[in-house]
């Protein structure tokens, strides 16, 4: 119910942006007192809401030392967005608006799919049936056999 | 065969870290890394390519390389320390063997290494 009146008033702010732009007055970059009022009131997450801040997950190199920040808010205090928790609703392409799937998304779809036909594979796996006769020694480095390229690590 | 030298070297990578972490891998796990790496690589080597014509180049060098990880941090600065440990390794060797500058080709980062890779999977795919 908050989202629909939440869309009858996006209608009115964009009356108001409109309207002050036709004023001339909207120079600055932060609101208005008057879209400050509706923000305050429509879209704000304040305590009463009984709903928790949405943070996005930060990102963290395992094997790397990590230079990010880590994250201020306190775990609990807050909703963290996540990236897996619908992970077998990722198999198939989700429908679009105005922006399509990037080539990077539908390798992530293909990786999600292969992952959901080897669920249930137990012991042997049917890539690594498929791939064996292809391997060619000449492209790989073989451990113990001294290479002028070695991995750089 | 790209597809299968990789896994290969996948395989040999994650025995390592199998090694250090006390840790198993199935050989679904390892099969799903190959694959996530070799569509990766497709996605590097348009963006290197991407980024070395934005700068009015068609070859692709170490800054488009350290490009690609800009949106880490951490990943960026491993990335430079590589490149500046391999660009004053190149000069030492080029010190001692001036005649030779083509040496410096075969030594590359690993991100182009990966990129080479990448380079050559349309004309090889199976």
């Amino acid at each position: 119910e908050r989202r629909s009146s939440s869309l009858q008033h996006k209608s009115a702010l964009f009356a108001c942006v409109a309207g002050q732009k036709q004023m001339n007055s909207r120079e600055s970059w932060a609101l208005t007192p008057e879209e400050y009022k509706i923000w305050d009131r429509l879209y704000r997450i304040k305590e009463s809401d009984g709903i928790k801040q949405p943070v996005l997950p930060r990102s963290q190199f395992e094997t790397l030392g990590n230079l990010e920040e880590t994250s201020k808010h306190e775990e609990g205090e807050t909703h963290e967005l996540s990236l897996n928790e619908w992970s077998i609703w990722q198999s198939c392409p989700l429908p679009t608006a105005m922006v399509d799937h990037s080539d990077y998304c539908h390798h992530f779809i293909s990786v999600m799919d292969m992952i959901e036909q080897m669920r249930h594979q137990q012991g042997d796996c049917s890539y690594e049936l498929e791939l064996q006769p292809h391997l060619h020694l000449e492209d790989v480095h073989v451990p113990g056999k001294k290479s002028h390229h070695t991995v750089a690590n | 065969r790209l597809r299968a030298a990789l896994h290969y070297a996948v395989g040999g990578l994650c025995q390592e870290v199998e090694e250090d972490k006390d840790v198993r891998f199935s050989k679904q796990t390892i099969a799903a890394i190959t694959e996530i790496t070799f569509r990766q690589c497709e996605t590097f080597a348009k963006d290197l390519e991407m980024f070395a014509r934005h700068a009015k180049r068609s070859t692709i060098n170490t800054e488009d390389v350290k490009l690609l990880a800009r949106r880490s941090s951490s990943l960026l600065k491993y990335i430079t320390q590589k490149n500046e440990e391999l660009a004053s390794s190149n000069m030492e060797q080029k010190e001692k063997k001036k005649k030779k500058s083509s040496a410096a080709k075969a030594e590359r980062t690993p991100g182009e290494r990966e990129a080479a890779v990448a380079e050559n999977e349309d004309s090889n795919l199976e």
